[in-house]
Parts: structure tokens; sequence; C-alpha cells
């Protein structure tokens, strides 16, 4: 069997690398003594998995991870020992148990949902975007394997709002097609009239499925 | 610090590399709270987070310091360049990584020095942190700055920014020199009268207090305390019992990589093999073993409490400790279905037991690392390094037999009486490595060998027996490391490092300097001299101008051999080894005479001058 878990991570945190929090996590089940499974060979090390890579600076309201584990476990005593384990600033929200067969949350992700705070210039962005989004396309610039390669973001914003002083976005996710934020957020203070990409907090709220459930619930 | 700064930091962490070296928080660090009583410590670590936290001594005294009820203590560590040049441009000040206070705020700020390359990074810390760089420009509110590690052995260099040394093992000195600061501050005391009772406690040197004068020659004439009750000589520190002595049961777990992730385990402290090249062997001294209990207990705890998958045995010379195997066996039986594995880094190739390298790969695989130092028995003998070529051998062919096919060797160059045949030995031995390798069945032995040979540059250091030989001038050390390049080029399966022998010359110049090498220091720093210890940071022909300009020779402290008779500005340290004893090492050096380890029988060291110290 297999636990999908949702967790917080917060504050200071965000600077930590994925790579980072993958250790962190792993250690945390280590000290928690829960029943995990290790992968084989000469340096065998705890089967986990992050739905999505959480980008260095930026928080996580609702991620979710997939723990294989070789004994069962109720998803409250789950909850207990690794928040038990886990450093402060991050949490374990809600855990669910599924069969081993049930597919991997990496792999039903479809979208994400950002709280976007900027840190200067929040009017001249926050009043652009009804602009922004009429356009019919908004071209950028992407970092691939085979070097940057040319991207229409507006298809792949589902919805940005302002909402207070915040930016509400809702951006693609997948395999076919994925908008982050950062490129978004550099066309925006572009099309602004900005002389330099806006400076801004950014926390990821929400991981959904191409029909935008709950990524955990799929 | 006010609210704005702090939000400034932030900010800034989003501009840097690598932010997750500046946020702290990571798992089992300690946040006190601070009260007017508290004495407060910043413990400072002059050089990056990745190389301080995987600093034993860090984690041991922070846990001390923690410990106490009347006292905290605070990491700081040497900011990168992006992040120190952000600070200074937003002036805020260096910070501690558990509550961003100010480095200038702390009742204490202690470093530990640990490589003498780093000694720019302590005056750029000091001056982003608020505090005069010099012991005699701070005011009465400022910390009380001390220092203590194996480079406070000679503590000259640093002796205008350093109020206080604290020499030898600072496990109980530590809470003492804290203690004995924080009750004057509270009281009123001005700073010259801590100082002064600092002096009281045994290990600690107060620069202040004392005077040196030089010949016309540059070289030492007189070192001299300043006042009456100030102690002609200062006597290190020793923890007699290791098992008595606080080991941490719960250490902080990085969330970014560092250099040694894992629990280091502190078997034992000293080492009686007697290398004379070896400072840390002399420092050390004596031998002083943990019990296995006690380890087992320790590792029960610190697995537990950190989750880590790799217990390091650490010791200048694990093989010598005296129940390995059964310790190694107990970490094993306790931990294997853990997944725990056990590495037991810096072993003597003398040492090695097969047995004890089939038990570590039982759990892990890693590579083997011999430090045979010289190619030649002659030279071997000369700098006592009691391996012979045959040992080396059978270590070789034993990991071989077992399945390692990676093997490092360490040496060094430009050691007292080497010639060009001792380095034309280097494609010999290696020869008879990589020839130990095809000898074993290849269906039996891994694939892919690799035999990594690295010559370090020799650097004479205080309180060795060659604390007096001179280190060969940088031409000839370049001579030397093209003639082993090129002999070991033909041999195949052999890779051949060196390391930049600028770096060591300017070693060798602090490691043995004077007061007025504090100056050159500073001309350094000024200069814009800091993360010496980082090739890219490096700046050779800087450090030079400062020379210069304080009208100092390089050569004068690294290629000069030193009399019997001259002045040593650390002869003042009581070391525990005797300088009549180095001397008398020295002489056998050059004469190829080979000390036997003390364990079989006393050499008369000196030690044996202090209570309770190598009695049977």
């Amino acid at each position: 069997m297999k636990m999908i878990a949702v967790f917080s991570l917060k504050d200071r945190l965000k600077h930590i690398g994925h790579l980072d929090l993958m250790r962190a996590m792993q250690r945390a089940l280590r000290r928690s003594g829960l029943p995990v499974s290790y992968s084989q060979g000469f340096n065998p090390h705890i089967l986990l998995s992050f739905a999505a890579p959480l980008s260095v600076g930026m928080e996580g309201e609702r991620e979710v991870m997939e723990v294989p584990l070789s004994a069962p476990v109720s998803p409250e005593e789950f909850i207990r020992r690794i928040n038990e384990a886990l450093p402060p600033l991050v949490r374990c929200l809600s855990a669910r148990q599924v069969e081993d067969s049930h597919p991997a949350p990496m792999s039903q992700l479809g979208a994400a949902q950002f709280d976007i705070t900027p840190r200067e210039s929040a009017e001249a962005l926050l009043a652009a975007v009804p602009g922004f989004l009429a356009q019919e396309s908004i071209p950028a610039m992407r970092k691939s394997k085979k070097g940057m390669v040319p991207v229409d973001l507006r298809p792949l914003i589902y919805n940005l709002r302002v909402q207070g002083g915040r930016l509400e976005a809702l951006l693609a996710l997948h395999p076919s097609g994925t908008c982050k934020p950062d490129l978004m957020m550099q066309a925006l203070s572009e099309f602004a009239g900005l002389p330099e990409p806006a400076l801004y907090d950014i926390c990821r709220t929400a991981l959904l499925t191409e029909r935008f459930a709950p990524l955990e619930d799929a | 610090m006010d609210t704005q700064k702090l939000a400034a930091i932030d900010r800034l962490l989003s501009r840097v590399e690598k932010p997750a070296r500046y946020i702290g928080g990571e798992m089992n660090t300690q946040v006190k709270p601070r009260g007017k009583d508290t004495a407060a410590f910043a413990f400072c670590f002059p050089d990056t987070y990745e190389v301080a936290m995987s600093h034993l001594g860090l984690k041991i005294l922070y846990d001390i310091l923690n410990r106490q009820p009347d006292m905290l203590c605070e990491r700081v560590m040497m900011p990168w360049h992006d992040m120190a040049d952000h600070l200074r441009r937003e002036d805020i000040p260096l910070f501690s990584l558990e509550t961003r206070t100010a480095l200038h705020e702390f009742d204490l700020v202690g470093f530990t020095l640990q490589y003498e390359m780093s000694f720019t990074n302590i005056l750029e810390m000091l001056s982003l942190g608020g505090i005069a760089l010099r012991g005699d420009e701070r005011g009465q509110d400022e910390p009380i700055v001390i220092a203590g590690g194996p480079c406070a052995f000679n503590p000259e260099p640093l002796s205008a920014f350093i109020d206080c040394f604290v020499i030898g093992d600072a496990e109980t000195a530590i809470v003492e020199v804290t203690r004995c600061v924080k009750q004057l501050r509270l009281a009123g005391a001005a700073r010259v009268d801590i100082l002064y009772a600092l002096l009281q406690i045994e290990g600690c040197y107060v620069p202040s207090l004392y005077e040196a004068s030089y010949h016309e020659d540059g070289t030492l004439q007189g070192f001299a305390p300043l006042r009456e009750g100030v102690p002609a000589t200062v006597r290190k520190r020793i923890e007699m019992d290791l098992d008595e002595a606080s080991f941490p049961e719960s250490i902080p777990v990085p969330y970014t990589e560092i250099v040694h992730d894992r629990i280091s385990l502190e078997i034992m402290r000293g080492c009686t093999r007697g290398c004379r090249f070896c400072q840390a062997g002399m420092l050390y001294r004596p031998v002083r073993e943990r019990s296995p209990e006690k380890l087992l207990a320790l590792a029960e705890k610190l697995v537990a409490a950190t989750g880590y998958e790799e217990i390091s045995l650490s010791s200048l010379s694990s093989g010598d400790y005296g129940q390995l195997a059964e310790l190694v066996r107990g970490l094993m039986d306790r931990f294997a279905k853990d997944r725990v594995s056990v590495s037991l880094p810096s072993m003597r190739v003398d040492s090695l037991v097969k047995q004890t390298l089939e038990e570590t790969r039982a759990v892990k695989k890693s590579g083997l690392t011999l430090a045979p130092e010289a190619a030649t028995q002659r030279l071997r003998d000369v700098i006592n390094k009691g391996v012979t070529e045959q040992d080396i051998l059978r270590s070789v062919s034993d990991a071989f037999q077992s399945g390692w096919s990676n093997v490092k060797l360490y040496f060094m160059i430009g050691l007292p009486t080497e010639t060009d045949e001792d380095l034309e030995a280097f494609a010999d031995l290696a020869r008879l490595v990589t020839g130990a390798y095809f000898a074993v069945p290849r269906e039996q032995r891994a694939p892919g060998l690799r035999v990594t040979m690295s010559a370090a540059t020799f650097v004479p250091k205080p309180l060795t027996p060659f604390q007096w030989a001179a280190q060969d001038a940088l031409p000839e050390i370049k001579r030397k490391q093209a003639l082993l390049r090129t002999a070991l080029r033909p041999v195949k399966g052999v890779q051949f490092n060196w390391h930049e022998p600028e770096l060591s010359v300017l070693e060798a110049c602090v490691a043995r300097g004077d007061r007025r090498m504090g100056e050159v220091i500073y001309a350094a720093w000024q200069r814009g001299c800091r993360l010496d210890g980082w090739r890219e940071h490096f700046k050779f022909d800087v450090w030079l101008e400062a020379f210069a300009a304080c009208g100092l020779d390089p050569d004068f402290y690294a290629a000069r051999e030193r009399g019997e008779r001259e002045l040593l500005p650390w002869d003042f340290i009581d070391a525990g080894v005797t300088r009549q004893y180095l001397w008398l090492e020295r002489e056998r050096a050059m004469a190829g005479t080979v000390t036997p380890d003390c364990r079989d029988g006393c050499e008369g060291c000196g030690l044996r001058r202090f209570d309770g110290v190598c009695v049977p």
C-alpha cells in the first residue's frame, strides 16, 4: 500500500531546493519510524515521490507526495508520526491510503494554483491584468534541454485574477504544456511597461488534476 | 535587528546563490530565549555553511553551550561573496542563523581556527558584524572576541584581532570563559579587567597582555608579559576522560548538502604514531579513547534524533582504536536493519584490517583511501611514517580482492631531505599498486580500476619536529610537480592530482607567522582578500602586495630554515610536547631514524608533565 499525503512548506523553508526537501522528508520518515520502503542497491534510499518539484523561493500550501509503505498504517497515525519528526515549518495536513496499483499523483497532474504578491509596482501590475489576458497570444521563451524555445503562454494561463493586492493564477502544469509563474510574471511586467521584471512573493496554493479537482483526491 | 532590516534579509535571500546557507531553522537547532542574565555566544566558523556544518567541534560546543541554562549559542558563518557584498551595500550586519541577531549584539564572539587560509574571513566577519577589528579599538559594549582550535596553537598572527585565545580542548574551558565574561559584563567590569580575569582560566592566552620584540634580522628577540601576574607560558587544556567529556546526543541536520553530511562519532582523540610532519598528532596528545559502550549509546541517540543514514567513525587514526572490530560489529549489528552504514575515514595503511574492510562493505560501498605520504622507505623513515611498501601493497591487494577498484593515495612533496629519486619512486609505487589490481583474477575483481594519487605541498607547522624546516620555494615546488606529472603520465589507471602551490606557500607563512603577520593579513583583507581557501577567490598577487606594503618577505616565513636557538613566536605555548623533544625528533629525522609508537613504551615527549596523563 502507499500513502498519498498533503503537506505545507512555509516561511524560510521556501529557500531550500527540491533535493533538499527530498532529503529532509526522507530523514523525517527515518526519524518517525514509519514502515517505509527502500530502493534496492548499494546505497538504498527511502522510496518517496513528490507530485511536482517546488521551485526555490516558493512556499507550498498543499503539496502532494506519495510514500510507499511496507506495512499498513492508518492515515491518522501516519500524520501524527511524521509531524512529530518533521521540522516545524513543514507540516503534513492530510493523508490517504491507496493500493499500490493506484496511479501516481504525478501522472494525474494538470494544473497548479498560485498566490502572487508583488513587492513593487503592484498597482501597475494589477491594473495590467485585464489587458494582459485580452491578448490572443503571449509569446515567451522557455528553457528546455535543447536551449531556449518559444512558447505561447496564453493558452496555458487558465485563470488570472486580482484578489486584494494579490494575484491568483491558475496555470497549466502538464507534460504537454506548463506555464511557470516566473515566465508569466515576466510577461506581465513587460506588458505593464515595467523596465525590469517585478519582484514578488509566491506560494503554490494547490495542485490540481486536468479537471481541476484536488490532486490528492485523484 | 529592526523589522526593516529583517525584511531586507528576506528579500536578499531570493537574490543570492544557495540561500539555504542562511536560513537556519534546521532540525535540532536551538532557539533559546535571551534574558538579561543570559550569556549569548556567537559560534563563528570562518568558512561557508557547507564547511562549517561538517565540523564536529562546532556541534560539540554548540551543544555544550546550549545545555547551560544561563547560556545560549547561535551560529554565524562566513557568507559567500555575493551575500557579503549585499550585506555591506544594504548596511545589514552579519547575523546569526538562529534568530538573525547582529554579530555585535552577542556577549561573546568565538571563532574556531581550523585553517590558516580562513584568517581573512575572520576580519571580514568582524567587519560585516559591526565589530571593531582590533582588540584595542573595541568599545566597552562590544563583544569579547575569542578563538580556539588547532591554529590557535600559534595565535600570534591573529593577536591584534582576538581578545583571548583558548588553547587546547575546549569542552570545559568554553563554559568557564563564557560564564566569566558574562558575570563581569553584568557587573560592569572594564574590558581590560575581563581579559585579566580570563587569564586565570587554564588554557587562556590574552595577547594584549604580552609584548614581542624583534632582532634586526627580523627574528624574534623577546616575548614577555606586560604586567605582573601574567604567566610567561600558557598551558593547553586537556579533557582527560572522553567518556566524561560532553558529546552531543542530537546534532543539527542541514537542509542543503554539506561536505560531510553524516553522523560523526569521535571514537578517539590524539595519536601516538608520531608522524613528524603532522601537527594534529602533536597537538592532540595524549591518546584518549571513548568506550564502545558509550559510543553505541551515543550512536543510538544520534540516529534517532537525526535520521542520518551514515555514521562515520572519526579520529586521527581510527585503525588504532583499541576495540575497533568490536565497535564496528556492534554498530553493524544494531544498525544494519535500519540501513545505517558505518564508514571509517583516516585509516592508516598499516592498521587496515581486512575483516574490518569487509564489514563496512556489508552495508555501504565506498572507496579506500591511504596516506603513504612519501614514495620511498628512506623518506617515510624521515617523516616517521612507520609504513612499509609491503604494508601499502597488502592493503590495496586486500581492498582489490574485497571488491574495491577505487583507491586514493595521498602524498606530500617538498618534505625535508627529499630528492628527485624520492619523486621518481612515485611511478614505481603506482605501478606496484596497479599491478596488485591486475593480479586479482578478472572475475574476482571489480571493473574500472581508478588509482588517484594526490600530492599536497608540505607545509611546516608549529609544534612539530619540522617547525624549524624551510619549505621549498615556489619555483622548486613547481618543478617537482612537473616532474611528477611527467613520471606518472605513462602509468595506466592512475590519475595524478596536485594542489595550487601558491596557497601552500601562504599557508606556510601564516602558520609560522609572528605578530607582524597580522598586519599582512589585515593589508590583504583591506585589498579585498577573503575566502582565500576557495580557488576562485584566492589572489596570490594581492597577498604579495600586502607583504610588500608591510615591508615583509614571504620567504622569511616560509622558505627559511630556523636555527636551534631561535626564539619561535609560539614558544610560550605549552602544548604538552616539549621543544627539546621536538628538536630530538628533528635530529632523528635528519638521521633517518624511526621512533616507535609510544603505546609500546614512553618516548618522553613531555605529556607526562601533565597530571594524570599517559599513566597506565
